[in-house]
């Protein structure tokens, strides 16, 4: 079963259908606007009149190329290409700045790939026993589970905590527009029908990021500009050093299985798991200072995390039949229509299908890898470009994006008000990221809170030790960041404080 | 140093605590579900755990801005003022970003994608052109319009079948 | 002068009737029979790709695309049950080139449960061209009640122990709705999201039964996990006869979901009836059937434009009778 699951894929056809989804993967991944699941909506019907194989092979492609495209334009324009990338950003862009974009391209790939690989290789050995795992999480332990990553927050803001958490219940309060989960009853919708299906995570993504970028260019027209810096990169292999992969490998690994993790418990997705990852590497990292200022390990945690999140995704969803967000709900109808059931029996009644959806993936992460490399060179060239005549065709592809994600031109309204309250927030000093953390986050609070208390009466928390465990957690992550915020805190006042001192000192 | 970012506390703070107050105004006004099924949590619950975190937040900074700017004047003893109608023109490309932005978005359904996109790039680059420069940049920056435009539009809107509104240009049949 | 004002009306009505004469020939030249389609064809689909809607809709599609020799476009406008696009389209232009495929449980379902103030009468009903393999109760294979009439006896021996998992305001609240007031069933109701949350519940144990779609419960009812009590449908799919129908204990429970195909308000009866026509001959083909048998697990099911109002009706009346207890 599994050398024919092999054969399936090593097909001239299928691999082609592989090459050619990665290939557009990538594209649809890099531009800021269009998502890895937005490409797999658009080929998902084109595969309804392929074998099973060659169909499902080309999805996963999109998908892989997809969620490992988000780094290019990550690292060259500091705009998140998806959702799953916004924590490359942090360090990405700095180390462009610092004339090593080929260095931070290089790490983003290669990282992709061995997280990419790690999730499959979790997929194949431990599917069965993962899924007991992901059984166990009910409205107890997503209840919990939200709180927790939410008091992530904390740790992510830096010595700012207060506008940080601004941030993160803005995004709350912003993703309360629309149904309200459970019943299904309009909030903040103004009578609009076009709000029932409330503000799509993607146009508060360009919103948030793409728009604030073209805003804070335009700031600095007046000012000289020096384009040169910038564009004379250098790249070298795939831009780091053997020794240096070795030293990564402990952090590779912890955002892999962080991104695993989170990619099992359906719902969560790889936004959060690039921003769970990178904070637990920052907050555990020897290095804790120089996150943020352009290294490697905060690349590599992000990248490795959410390309992780696909094989994580792929457990349920292959064995139980419980697609974990909206790229895997395309993927499971994917499946569906070449009458393959996911669930418990696929392995028996499918298993040839089940491999070679495996070495579907392992052949996309090759193929993302190889032309991810091959094409640094000429990523590279975007920097080349200048940005008064690039930034315009983004905001373009950004409307694009944002009319394309529900079809609706209403979509685009939305994209100018959260680019208008994203600049806004930039010059108050409120940092936008968290607010990604509590948009993605407050529906899944609220629908399980609102289950719990269903609940409570027949079923009490103390049942629950997950729940338990992770409420516990969060108490301690809270104290823990929030006293490492209030030193750092200090620690810059003081600073502030010397310098003013011995300024005077000098007159 | 930090008190001198007293600003930037106050007023965000104050606009942010006015938002959240119209916020939780409108709770009250949502149905609520009593079926069968309805939770004992209703869905009043949390916009009012948001809104009322929100303002408590907005509140928190306020205070802290407002001792900033205490400390701020005892040590610098007078507040530099700048009107809007300057801060506005200090930040004249973002304003006209912006307004690009929004008639680009606005008018699309009306006049249709190809052209606004054409009249948006074009426009949208001289803005991010600074002034002695335009001179070089007209035709490239049209020459960028108009490929963009048009090519952006076949791909998505006959390629990928995204619907991209059509316009005026539906006259001619297209 | 009043033979001059005789003139005059006549005038005028012979004005008006050229003006209708013309319009009225210039609209079965723009239209009528002969000449359409001329151009593209768009159907907007009001669920997300992937689904079963979205799947049907796009084999008609492709199906008449053949047919008619002109292009035939499906195109996802999603969200709230399809509501989005209904409503975005109820007043699409009424060219005879828009059309819009939903499921019937979708659109009387919203109108029943309040989510949207029009029903199917908003729109030309075009064809119902297929029918779902259903919704199915399905309760742990160890529980000790085999079919529905059981199930609500347990319920009412332990009222408000036997949890059962619900998603609040579609076809499956209906369904709850229904057995809870017209079956007397006494559970203790519990919101557990859509089919997959559903599916998860009952593996977890957070719930004691629940419905979920023949397809997604098929393999755990094969591997002896769960079983299903009845199908919600009228009567079992042809390709599984032997399942019980829930409407045998409870009549009113019924929730047949079918495919079927909308115009918007105003298309011209002529250009329904050609299209009607078009969808009969497409899916009377050996091809179709095949792919109803294997991806529905039914037998074709087609109707012309009169049965499709009809059986719209019926159903909108057979849900409209339970909206005092929605």
């Amino acid at each position: 079963m599994v050398l024919q699951g092999l054969m399936e894929v090593l097909q001239p056809m299928t691999i082609v259908l592989v090459a050619i989804g990665t290939v557009v993967g990538i594209i649809f991944g890099s531009i800021p606007g269009l998502t890895a699941t937005m490409a797999i909506v658009m080929f998902l019907p084109v595969t309804y009149s392929m074998t099973a194989s060659e169909g499902i092979s080309m999805l996963m492609a999109l998908y892989i190329g997809g969620i490992s495209g988000g780094l290019i334009s990550a690292i060259l324009l500091n705009i998140p290409g998806t959702p799953s990338s916004v924590a490359t950003c942090f360090d990405g862009k700095p180390l462009a700045d610092k004339g090593e974009a080929g260095r931070a391209l290089g790490t983003g790939v290669v990282f992709s790939f061995v997280g990419t690989i790690i999730g499959i290789g979790l997929l194949m050995i431990l599917a069965p026993v993962l899924c007991d795992f992901a059984l166990k999480f009910q409205a107890y332990e997503y209840c919990a589970l939200a709180i927790f990553s939410l008091s992530m927050v904390i740790a992510l803001t830096g010595h700012d905590m207060p506008k940080g958490l601004i941030s993160a219940v803005l995004g709350a309060l912003l993703a309360t527009v629309g149904l309200a989960p459970i019943d299904s009853k309009p909030r903040f919708t103004f009578g609009l029908y076009q709000l029932n299906n409330g503000f799509a995570l993607v146009v508060l993504l360009i919103g948030l990021f793409a728009i604030a970028e073209v805003m804070a260019y335009a700031e600095t027209v007046r000012q000289k500009q020096d384009f040169t810096i910038r564009s004379n990169v250098k790249i070298k292999g795939v831009g780091f050093t053997f020794k240096e992969f070795v030293g990564q490998i402990r952090n590779a690994v912890v955002s892999a299985l962080i991104g695993v993790g989170i990619g099992i418990l359906p719902g969560i997705g790889g936004g959060v798991s690039c921003m769970i990852s990178y904070t637990v590497s920052k907050n555990t990292s020897k290095r804790r200072e120089l996150y943020g200022t352009g290294i490697m390990d905060g690349v590599v945690a992000s990248e490795t995390a959410n390309n992780g999140t696909i094989g994580g995704a792929m457990i349920p969803l292959l064995s139980l039949g419980i697609p974990g967000d909206a790229a895997t709900a395309m993927l499971l109808g994917g499946l569906q229509i070449h009458n393959v059931a996911p669930g418990p029996l696929i392995y028996e009644k499918n298993g040839v299908v089940v491999y070679a959806i495996f070495f579907a993936m392992v052949l996309a992460a090759i193929f993302m890898m190889l032309f991810m490399l091959l094409g640094m060179r000429f990523f590279v060239t975007v920097l080349k470009v200048p940005k008064n005549f690039l930034l315009p065709v983004v905001v373009v592809l950004c409307a694009i994006g944002a009319i394309g994600n529900a079809n609706m031109i209403f979509d685009t309204y939305c994209m100018v008000g959260f680019g208008l309250m994203s600049y806004l927030l930039i010059k108050s000093k409120v940092p936008t990221v968290p607010m990604i953390l509590g948009f993605i986050l407050g529906p899944t609070f609220e629908q399980n809170l609102r289950r719990v208390s269903q609940l409570t009466s027949s079923d009490p928390f103390w049942n629950h030790p997950i729940f338990c465990v992770l409420i516990i957690a969060t108490v301690f992550v809270v104290i823990f960041s929030a006293r490492a915020n209030i030193k750092d805190a200090q620690r810059a006042q003081a600073a502030a404080q010397q310098s003013l001192k011995s300024g005077v000192g000098d007159k | 140093m930090q008190n001198k970012n007293y600003k930037t506390d106050i007023i965000p703070g104050i606009v942010i605590a006015i938002f959240s107050i119209g916020y939780l105004a409108l709770v009250p006004g949502i149905q609520t579900f009593t079926g069968l099924g309805s939770t004992p949590l209703t869905n009043h619950f949390v916009p009012y755990l948001w809104g009322g975190s929100l303002l408590a937040l907005s509140l928190w900074i306020i205070v802290r801005g407002f001792r900033r700017r205490k400390k701020y004047l005892a040590e610098e003893g007078k507040i530099e003022k700048t009107s809007l109608k300057n801060a506005l023109m200090e930040q004249r490309e973002v304003v006209a970003s912006f307004i690009a932005l929004a008639l680009y978005v606005g008018l699309m359904d009306l006049v249709g994608f190809v052209i606004m996109t054409i009249l948006y790039v074009f426009v949208q680059i001289l803005i991010l052109t600074p002034r002695e420069k335009w001179g070089k940049t007209y035709v490239p920056a049209a020459v960028t319009a108009a490929v963009s435009g048009v090519l952006l539009f076949y791909i998505f809107r006959y390629l990928l079948n995204v619907l991209l509104p059509v316009g005026v240009l539906k006259f001619f049949g297209l | 002068m009043k033979r001059m004002l005789s003139l005059l009306t006549v005038l005028v009505m012979l004005l008006a009737l050229a003006a209708c004469g013309g319009n009225g020939g210039s609209s079965s030249n723009d239209g009528g029979g002969s000449s359409w389609p001329e151009k593209t064809i768009n159907i907007y689909v009001t669920h997300a790709a992937g689904g079963d809607t979205d799947y049907m809709a796009r084999q008609l599609g492709e199906a008449l695309q053949k047919e008619l020799g002109q292009s035939v476009v499906c195109t996802n406008v999603t969200g709230s049950n399809g509501a989005t696009c209904m409503q975005q389209y109820k007043d699409g232009d009424a060219d005879g080139y828009t059309f819009i495929a939903s499921n019937t449980a979708a659109l009387n379902g919203n109108e029943a449960t309040g989510m949207v103030d029009f029903g199917y009468d908003a729109f030309e009903p075009v064809a119902i061209y297929g029918i779902q393999s259903g919704e199915n109760i399905v309760v742990p294979a160890d529980a000790p009640y085999d079919d529905l009439e059981g199930f609500i006896e347990a319920s009412k021996a332990n009222p408000g122990q036997i949890k059962y998992g619900t998603s609040t305001g579609g076809g499956v609240y209906i369904q709850t709705c229904v057995m809870t007031n017209l079956g007397g069933a006494q559970f203790n109701i519990i919101d557990a999201g859509d089919a997959a949350n559903r599916l998860t519940a009952l593996l977890g144990g957070e719930v004691d039964g629940t419905s979920l779609p023949y397809s997604t419960a098929a393999d755990y009812i094969e591997n002896g996990q769960l079983k299903s009590l009845c199908t919600c449908l009228s009567k079992a799919p042809t390709m599984m006869p032997d399942q019980k129908s829930a409407s045998e204990t409870i009549p009113e429970l019924i929730v047949d979901t079918e495919y079927v195909l909308l115009a918007p308000k105003g298309t011209p009866a002529e250009l329904v009836e050609a299209m009607n026509a078009a969808i009969l001959k497409v899916t009377g083909t050996d091809e179709w059937k095949t792919m109803v048998n294997d991806y529905c697990c039914q037998d074709p099911f087609v109707l012309n434009v009169a049965d499709s109002a009809a059986n719209l009706k019926e159903q909108r009346d057979l849900f409209q009778s339970f909206v005092p207890f929605l």
